[in-house]
This record gives structure tokens, sequence and C-alpha cells, in this order.
């Protein structure tokens, strides 16, 4: 057996010390199994190894070592400083001839540390591995979704969103890396299925994210982009994204907010299945707060189960918000106790603090008197005339300047592809050919 | 992200929570101070929640700061008012100072803004503020007699344009001089 392992280290080292990465990345994998196998002595192969230099040999050992972690059960510290130390100094250029690999020991650490509970110690270390492997900052890697999955275990998300702010422009996916290489191996067949799910993942626990900081617009966006992904079949992230859409649109528009046309899964598979949310939405159009409570508590196991309770209680609060708005627009004064009366509220005082809380989070614009308890809906009192409007304009129509930039180069390199020239040229010349027969059989003096 | 005299203090902050595997109850006794502070409700919330259950038992200033977040969040002054009241540890007492004035400040404002009439006495329930106290902090609003009642007429302040910057300036120029040409 350790022969076996010292023909490993000699191979790693002969191969990285001729610079034949591509070589190595080709054969490596065959020795997984063995790695695997000989999990107690994997420490000794490590220190024979460089990070540095041989960075494809260490990765495969940690690969090794993730993958018998259950069996080998091995200290968690251990493991995590071992992942820590590989980020931080293995070297780029080895690392892109394994790419697949890499996102493979990303997920498995993930999990570890999922199963081990200590998700917040993960966070710095996927971080840094996606500034690492990723090749623009706009591209999305399958890490990303486990970066987010940690993030939402342990509840931090100070790292996480400055990378759900960015807009993905491009991504990384173990099939493109696969053809990349000309890879035809096996194993990572398995994981090209994955991309999808890494990609859905990702939008969907992005969303939570936001709908746990309550930032529901840009959460709806997520959940959308999730749903709205062109697919044959429904996957149960989808469904379960699907279900969080529709209330976080509750609570952003009032109703079902536009979904596009092209995705004919929602309609087919996921709306039989996602019955109770539709009964909601329903009770939420005829605004009576009094009939949405009963229908959350009638519906209140299924939506435990899915945990969606708590955003359910957030819908009930923003009816009662939505009311109140709706009457700002009917009336000019109306009394504390008429408002409680009219949006459900038990009492004025309540509806006191409601719109005390408006006002505070700038959704109304109303004062209220308490003197004669009344309460004196306003409008917006902005004129637009203050240089903090101007900024505000100014950095939105740099945003919009941007995107349309980006939009430009990518139709450029759309354009200037060639399957896709050679696509639309024989589309044409199809079209061409196609026509020509009928003109001449259409022609009946002929 | 708004700039603040805590926000380097912050971040230091919350790499060292990243880095250590149980954190002391020191480092997040001040995250969240200053999380209340910046008025990062939702942080605060969720460091509440990744707190261990033995700390949050164990550490009293840290029930404390936790039931000042509550309070921030179903947006009950009074309570959080009452709530501060509490004898803070050095490290701390900085940050919650700061927070004090400047959510009695907030108050003020958003009572400036949302009230015609309010009654003193609501007012220095929900301020927590002896009768002479609210007097001193809010010395330019009118009063009235409503009864028995002291009745108070709030005054909104006026809001100070803050000046165009250079910046801004130069924005404007070069916009002016595009609609020229």
């Amino acid at each position: 057996m350790g022969s076996a392992l010292e023909n490993y280290v000699n191979q790693v080292r002969t191969l990285s010390a001729a610079g034949s990465y591509r070589e190595l990345a080709d054969e490596l994998p065959e020795s997984l199994s063995l790695l695997v196998r000989n999990w107690s002595i994997l420490d000794n192969v490590l220190e024979t190894l460089d990070m540095q230099q041989h960075t494809l040999g260490v990765l495969y050992v940690l690969l090794g070592k993730l993958h018998s972690a259950a069996t080998a059960n091995p200290e968690p510290v251990q493991i995590i400083q071992l992942m820590r130390e590989f980020v931080q100094r293995s070297n780029v250029e080895q690392l892109r001839f394994a790419v697949c690999p890499f996102y493979e020991t990303c997920h498995l650490f993930t999990d570890f540390l999922v199963q081990k509970n200590l998700s917040i110690l993960g966070i710095k270390v996927l971080s840094r591995a996606i500034e690492q492997i990723r090749q623009m900052d706009t591209q999305l890697t399958p890490i990303h979704a486990d970066l987010c999955q940690l993030s939402l275990k342990a509840k931090n998300f100070n790292l996480i969103l400055p990378y759900l702010d960015t807009d993905i422009t491009d991504i990384s996916t173990v099939a493109a890396e696969c053809k990349n290489q000309q890879q035809q191996q096996p194993q990572h067949t398995l994981d090209a299925n994955n991309d999808a799910k890494y990609f859905l993942l990702y939008y969907y626990y992005g969303g939570m994210i936001f709908t746990a900081i309550k930032n529901y617009e840009r959460a709806l966006y997520f959940f959308e982009v999730c749903i709205t992904t062109p697919a044959m079949a429904m996957s149960h992230i989808m469904l379960e994204a699907y279900k969080k859409f529709l209330m976080v649109s509750l609570i952003v528009e009032g109703k079902i907010s536009y979904i596009p046309k092209n995705a004919q899964v929602i309609g087919r598979f996921m709306k039989p299945l996602a019955n109770y949310y539709h009964d909601l939405v329903n009770v939420y159009e005829n605004s009576s707060s009094e009939e949405l409570r009963i229908i959350i508590l009638k519906y209140s196991e299924a939506f435990t189960r899915d945990n969606n309770m708590g955003l359910a209680k957030q819908v009930a609060t923003s009816l009662y918000k939505r009311n109140i708005q709706r009457l700002t627009k009917t009336f000019l004064t109306l009394s504390l106790s008429d408002v409680a009366s009219r949006v459900q509220l038990p009492s004025a005082v309540e509806a006191e603090r409601y719109i005390l809380n408006m006002i505070k989070s700038g959704e109304i614009f109303a004062s209220i008197n308490q003197k004669d308890g009344m309460v004196l809906f306003k409008d917006d009192p902005e004129q637009y005339n203050l240089p903090d409007m101007f900024l505000n304009v100014q950095t939105n129509i740099t945003q919009v300047l941007d995107l349309v930039k980006q939009i430009n180069k990518m139709e450029e390199e759309i354009i200037l592809n060639p399957m896709y020239v050679k696509k639309a040229l024989g589309s044409q010349d199809e079209d061409l050919a196609s026509q020509h027969p009928k003109t001449y059989s259409g022609d009946p003096t002929d | 992200m708004q700039q603040d005299k805590y926000s380097d203090t912050l971040s230091k902050l919350e790499n060292e929570e990243l880095e250590n595997i149980s954190p002391g109850a020191e480092i997040y006794q001040q995250l969240m101070a200053i999380y209340l502070y910046q008025n990062k409700l939702a942080n605060a919330k969720l460091l509440w929640m990744r707190i261990s259950n033995n700390l949050k038992e164990q550490n009293k200033e840290l029930a404390q700061l936790n039931l000042l977040n509550l309070a921030l969040q179903h947006n009950s002054y009074a309570d959080f008012f009452k709530h501060i009241k509490y004898d803070w540890s050095e490290t701390n007492k900085l940050i919650i100072d700061d927070l004090l004035v400047k959510q009695r400040e907030e108050l003020l404002n958003l009572t400036a803004t949302a009230y015609v009439s309010i009654y003193e006495e609501n007012l220095m329930e929900m301020a927590q503020l002896t009768s002479d106290e609210l007097k001193n902090a809010c010395l330019d609003w009118t009063r009235e007699q409503d009864g028995d009642k002291q009745i108070l007429l709030p005054k909104v302040k006026e809001i100070t344009p803050r000046i165009a910057s250079d910046d801004q300036l130069l924005k404007l120029t070069e916009f002016v001089s595009f609609l020229e040409n």
C-alpha cells in the first residue's frame, strides 16, 4: 500500500517539476480511489508535498480526505485549517487545470461543515476560494451556492452580500470547464448534471438571504430568476422558490408580480403544487385582513412545514400597511378610530402605532393630531430640488448607462461568435433554398 | 455604506467573529451595540440568533442589549428608553451613550414630523423623560392647556439644504456642456 502512495507522490513531483500540469491533471483522477482507501496516512503524504509547487497533488489529497470524512471522522479544526491554508497558498495557474475537482472539494467541504455545525468558519475560506478561481468579478461559480448555504446556516451575511449585489454576466459550469480542457472523464458527468442545481440554489439561497434582511425587491428578483430558468421539468428548488416568490411579491406589490411568458413550467407543474399559496394570494387581493388571518391560521400547518410561517406573518402585516396606504388616496383627514375599523385593527392606539411606524419608514406622509384624534394625510413633500435628489438621479443614470454598455458588449460578443454567424447564415440559406422551389411551383404559367 | 466613527471597529470585529471558533461575549456585545447604533436591525437580529444559547443565559449584558434590539425592532420607544437605563460595562458605555443621544434625537424629529399635537404625558412615556427634561429637549415647541392636560404642538425642524459639492458641480457642468453641443 505504502508504495502505491509513494508512486503518487513521485508522479506529482516529477510532473509538477516538469511543468506538465495538463498531463498531471489528466492522470490524477485515477489515483483518487487509492487516496480514499489510504485515508489514515494522508497526512504523511501532505508533508511531502508543497501547496505552492504541488497544488494539484495537494488538491487531490484534500479531495480524498473529504471523501473519506465519513469513515475517517477527522478533526474538523484540522480540515478547516488545511482548507484555509490551501486557498491562501495554492497556485492559481495549476488550479486552472483542475477546476472541476476544485469545485467538488468546495462542495464536500461545505457539506462537511454543515454536518459539523461549524458553518461560520467556512465563510472566509470559500470567499477566498471564489476570489481565486473566478475569472472576473461578475462570474458566477458553483462555489457561490456553497457560500450562500454556509452564510444562511451561520446566519452571517456580511461577506456574502457584496457577491449577491454584483450582477452576474458569466457562469462558470463544470460542463463548460470539462469541454475547455477536452476532458472526457466519466466521473465528471455526474457533476455536470449538477450545474443547474448549483445555479438554482444560488438564486434560491440568495433570495432567502435578501428576505432575511428585508430587502424584498432584490429577493423578488432572485426568486424570479430561479423560477424563470428555462426548464423542461420542474426542480424542487424551483417549487420552493415559487412559493416564496408568491409571498414576497405580495409584500412588495400586493399581487403576483409579472412572470415572463416563457416559463411554462410554472403553469404546468408548480401551480398545482402550490395551492395553499394561491389561496393566500386570492384572499390577499380582497384586502380583508380578517379573512387573511383566518386563512393563514387554516394553512398554518402547511406553512410551518415549508418553513414559511414567518414570511406569512410578514404578509399579514403588509396587508395592514397596504390598506392604510390605500386610505391616504381617498381621504384627507380621518379619525384614528375610523382608520382602525377600516383596516380591521383592534384599536385606535394600534392604528396610531402603525401610522407612526409608516411615517418613520417613509411609506406614507401624514401627521397625527392627538388633541382631536385625527390623522391628516399629506402628499409626498419631495420637491426634487435638493442636491441629494440630484445625486440620486445621477447615480441611477450612471447605473443605467453602465448596463447599456454591458448589453452592447455582450451583443457584440454574440454577433462575432462563429457559431452564431454560421447558424444565422445557415438559416438564411435555408430560407432562400426553401423559397426558390415555392416561387416556381407557385407560378401557373411555367 | 454609511460611514461613521464605528465603521472601522465594526469591520475588525466582524473579521474576528469569522475566524474564531467560539468568539467571546465581548465581541458579541460590541458588535450588537454598533449594529444598534448604525440602525442595522436585521444584522442585530441575526447576530442574536447565532449566539450560542449558554452565552445568552450567562451574559446579562448581552441579554440587556437584546432587549434594546427587540424594542427597536418593534418600534417601541418606551421600552427602549426603559431598558437603556442599565449599568453598562466600560467598553460598551461609549457606544450606548451615542445610541441614546441618537435615538432621542430621532424620536423628537419623528414626533415633530408625525404629530400636529401630542399630549405631553404620552411623549414623556415614549421618551421616558421627566416633564422638565422634555421641556429642555424641545424648547421651541408651543404648549397649550387642554383641560388638565398639557398638549404640545411640535415644530418641524428646518432642513438645512446641503451645499452642492465640487464633484456635483463638475457633473452638472459636464451635463450642461453636453446639452449645449
